[in-house]
């Protein structure tokens, strides 16, 4: 009755998935180790200024020569889309915001009129703020880890055999920290090469990963769970087998869906949450492969330890 | 199972509810569209989208209150109140809805205040912060020291050295225009017009109405608390309420140590905050503007006690923290009004009015976060938010109707359903649509598909193993129902959990995803179950390839 011609023996080759993913853990702690990660301003404090204008934008040392007199620490300038700039700095008062913008405007191009400064954006963020969301967010996942964990050991309270309930919220959660050391693992590597910055929306992203990959995770354990109630004569691996291979169409769908939206925002959506996207897209193809390929797997291998 | 026989069972029982259902659905739905179609008539239409900062441009704020020097107990109450000045002034400036809201996070006391569709952040946060912080101390002491010293006797030699050339014969009125500090009367010639006793320093007055003949210079230099003045007697009469008025004219050398850095000057308590009216009105001789101030109850009070311990002495009247006058009590003044004369230019003196009326700041203010968009980085989001919402819509959309084909349709269908009852439920409340909540509110969609996947992935493995159409839907419905609330309610708990992390970015992902969470449960179910109870019926038996399986009936 459970039997499927197309059945994937993943229990069997657990020992490929574990190699895995355990080595882009290891990839991700190196990286993290090397490079570490770039912190955006929300975080380190600074200020982040960007501004548009309507002809041409000034070449790079026209913009450092207008600002030379301001003296900003830690300057730095991004060219982005087709004439505008991203510029970074230490935290400011707001009269050198308006001293910036001022000088900024009076630059000009030989035989280019009338080249108007937009100012599309400007955030500045005192240290204490970032040291204070630094540590409020550290606090959220840890808390919201910790709510997971409670969650899937209620729900899976009637289930004690063979294996005990908090090993599934166990289980979910070494999935759900795999998860998570992979993509910031990714983000250090794009934070070391392009530039990528880690912000509250990196953050964000992660909760919100964790949610997914948990979504995902349950719904394989409850097949598991209803499987164990109906076959009381069949082997915990092969149970579990069966579970995998019962959800996998749902599992991959749904992430197929879930990508095709987050997809659309990414390529057409607004420049400020790209980082967010992506970070939310690689959560979703990492979140569905831990699933089915990390959580289940894990629950018979703690049987196997017990027994 | 068992439970799908029995409602199959009912018959006609339930058909009626269905339909009951199906019509509370498309009731549901006209009502949400309602809410949502901008132009609806009557009171559908003052429902509108609220947009954030970063949608329609703006300044977002947030300002550390010093609350260093006030006692724990005031220090939410001082907190609030500033809040309540910040927020008049703010409406004085004239922005569309304001935001000005209290942020209490540990020892920390901030305000943080969000400006839509401001042009000029610079002005709007000169307009907060660059405000009066009105103080009035007394004089607690003066400091002296050897240099101070120095700088005293220098002040004084030089004075009685113009003092012998006046009294040698010299233009009074020249030497006042040449040397006299006193910016009033030196471009006169000294000439400080008539005055009755009292209205000077008690030095100045004996010299004047007790000592000097009409025309006669002083012999002697006049000290005062201010200064050394060469005082000549011009001329006296009787005015109209038979008072002595003494025409005279000075020449006016300042003290080292009236230089005010010297004196200590003591808080007394009385502020900015304290002043019920400010008004603007013009000294009468030298038409120089000039503040009048009159005390709520409090004020009157703390006044009434400081002028009465200070006669004869000066109070300092201290604007953000620069000393702008510090007048002589001659009386105690119980009535609570009282002026500032500064050396104000009429503008100066109509700002410091109007913003003395707006409150002044309670308590010291910094500004230590600023967020500034834009309206055409906000314009552009919006179009690009619509552009990817709409795509990704379609797309999942598409996913669904190839994949489960007749089932497929009717998710869409709840799927736009979804959509509309959202949308008005943002509007109702009204939740605040940021770029991140947009992001929040498209993700819930993928959520929403995810329940119709596993009902209908479910539906199809009862199909395969042979069962009616009516029983594997209902067990797909039911049998799934475990999954969707377990997945639900963690997804749900990190909505939470990040609603109270919140800075307002992340406060509007969550609350968008969560709301969208919630619906979902009832569309996806709901919804979905009940358009396909609807349409489900023997004839569809033989056609399961609309359901995206093969007939496999034995």
């Amino acid at each position: 009755m459970l039997k499927n011609k197309c059945m994937y023996n993943i229990i069997k080759t657990r020992k490929i998935w574990f190699g895995i993913s355990g080595t882009l853990c290891l990839l991700s702690i190196i990286f993290l180790a090397i490079w570490g990660l770039k912190f955006g301003i929300d975080f380190t404090g600074g200020s982040l200024l960007e501004i548009s204008y309507t002809n041409q934008r000034p070449s790079v040392e026209q913009v450092e020569a207008a600002l030379a007199p301001l003296e900003l620490n830690s300057l730095k300038l991004q060219p982005s889309g087709e004439s505008d700039y991203i510029l970074r700095f230490e935290d400011i008062e707001e009269n050198t915001h308006q001293s910036i913008i001022d000088n900024l405007s009076a630059i000009e191009i030989d035989g280019v009129p009338d080249n108007t400064l937009t100012e599309l954006r400007f955030e500045a963020v005192g240290p204490v703020i970032g040291e204070e969301l630094k540590s409020k967010a550290v606090e959220a996942i840890i808390i919201v880890l910790v709510f997971i964990i409670l969650y899937i050991a209620y729900a899976f309270r009637k289930v004690s055999k063979p294996v005990a309930s908090w090993k599934y919220g166990l289980a979910a959660i070494v999935a759900l920290i795999h998860d998570i050391l992979i993509i910031t693992g990714i983000f250090s590597a794009l934070g070391h090469f392009l530039g990528v910055e880690v912000d509250v929306l990196f953050v964000t992203a992660l909760l919100t990963i964790l949610g997914f990959s948990v979504h995902d995770t349950i719904v394989t354990f409850d097949r598991t769970r209803e499987n164990l109630f109906k076959n009381q004569d069949k082997e915990f691996d092969e149970i579990v087998n069966i579970s995998v291979n019962q959800t996998i169409t749902r599992s991959i769908n749904t992430s197929l869906t879930t990508l095709l939206v987050l997809l659309a925002i990414y390529f057409f959506g607004g420049e400020t949450i790209k980082n967010f996207v992506l970070a939310l897209i690689l959560g979703v193809i990492i979140g569905t492969y831990s699933s089915i390929f990390l959580a289940s797997p894990l629950l018979t291998i703690w049987r196997k330890g017990k027994s | 199972m068992n439970k799908y026989s029995e409602i199959s069972n009912k018959g006609q029982v339930t058909a009626t509810k269905i339909r009951l259902t199906f019509a509370f659905i498309i009731l549901l739905a006209i009502f949400a569209g309602l809410i949502v179609w901008p132009s609806a008539p009557g009171w559908f239409g003052k429902f509108k989208v609220h947009l954030g900062l970063d949608l329609q441009g703006g300044t977002h704020l947030v300002y550390q209150a010093d609350v260093s020097a006030l006692d724990a107990a005031d220090k939410k109450d001082s907190v609030q109140a500033l809040r309540d000045v910040i927020e008049r002034r703010v409406n004085a400036y004239g922005v569309s809805e304001p935001v000005v809201q209290t942020n209490f996070s540990g020892d920390n006391y901030r305000i943080i205040v969000e400006l839509a569709g401001v042009k000029d952040a610079n002005e709007a946060i000169s307009i907060i912060d660059k405000t009066p912080h009105l103080e009035f101390k007394a004089q607690g002491g003066s400091v002296f020291n050897e240099e101070d010293t120095a700088m005293e006797d220098e002040v004084r030699t030089q004075a009685e050295a113009i003092l012998k050339r006046a009294l040698a014969g010299e233009d009074f009125a020249t030497l006042a225009s040449e040397y006299s500090e006193d910016a009033n009367s030196a471009t006169n010639g000294g000439d400080m017009g008539y005055t009755t006793r009292g209205k000077n320093v008690p030095e100045f007055d004996t010299a004047i109405f007790d000592q000097l003949q009409s025309g006669e210079i002083a012999k002697e230099l006049i000290e005062s608390q201010f200064g050394y003045h060469i005082v000549k007697k011009i001329d006296q009469r009787l005015n109209d309420a038979g008072e002595v008025e003494v025409h005279a004219a000075h020449i006016f050398f300042q003290k080292a140590n009236a230089d005010l850095g010297n004196i200590v000057w003591e808080d007394t308590g009385l502020t900015g905050r304290d002043v019920a009216k400010a008004q603007l009105s013009f000294e009468q001789n030298t038409q120089a503007p000039i503040v009048l101030l009159s005390f709520n109850d409090k004020g009157k009070d703390l006044f009434a006690n400081l002028t009465t311990d200070n006669v004869g002495k000066p109070i300092a009247i201290f604007l953000d923290n620069e000393l702008i006058s510090s007048p002589i009590v001659n009386e105690p003044i119980r009535d609570g009004n009282a002026q500032i004369s500064g050396q104000f230019t009429i503008t100066e003196a109509k700002e410091l009015v109007k913003n003395l009326n707006l409150g002044a700041l309670p308590v010291p203010i910094n500004l230590i976060s600023q967020t500034t968009v834009g309206a055409s980085l906000g314009e552009e989001s919006v179009s690009k938010s619509l552009l990817a919402g709409i795509i990704g819509l379609l797309a999942a959309a598409l996913f669904m109707l190839i994949f489960y084909r007749l089932p497929g349709i009717i998710s869409v269908i709840a799927l736009a359903i979804y959509a509309l009852l959202n949308l008005a439920i943002f509007e109702i409340i009204p939740v605040t649509m940021t770029l991140a909540g947009v992001a929040g509110f498209i993700l819930s969609i993928g959520m929403a598909v995810d329940a119709n996947i596993l009902i209908f992935e479910r539906t199809k493995e009862e199909l395969r193993k042979g069962r009616s159409l009516n029983t594997s839907i209902e067990n797909g419905f039911r049998r799934a129902w475990s999954s969707i609330k377990d997945s639900n309610i963690s997804s749900i708990i990190t909505c939470l959990i990040l609603a109270w992390f919140g800075t307002s970015i992340i406060k509007g992902f969550a609350i968008t995803l969560g709301i969208g969470i919630l619906i979902s449960m009832f569309s996806a179910i709901t919804v979905t179950r009940t358009f396909l109870r609807l349409i489900v019926n023997k004839r569809l038996e033989n056609k399961l390839g609309l359901f995206g399986v093969k007939n496999v009936k034995e």
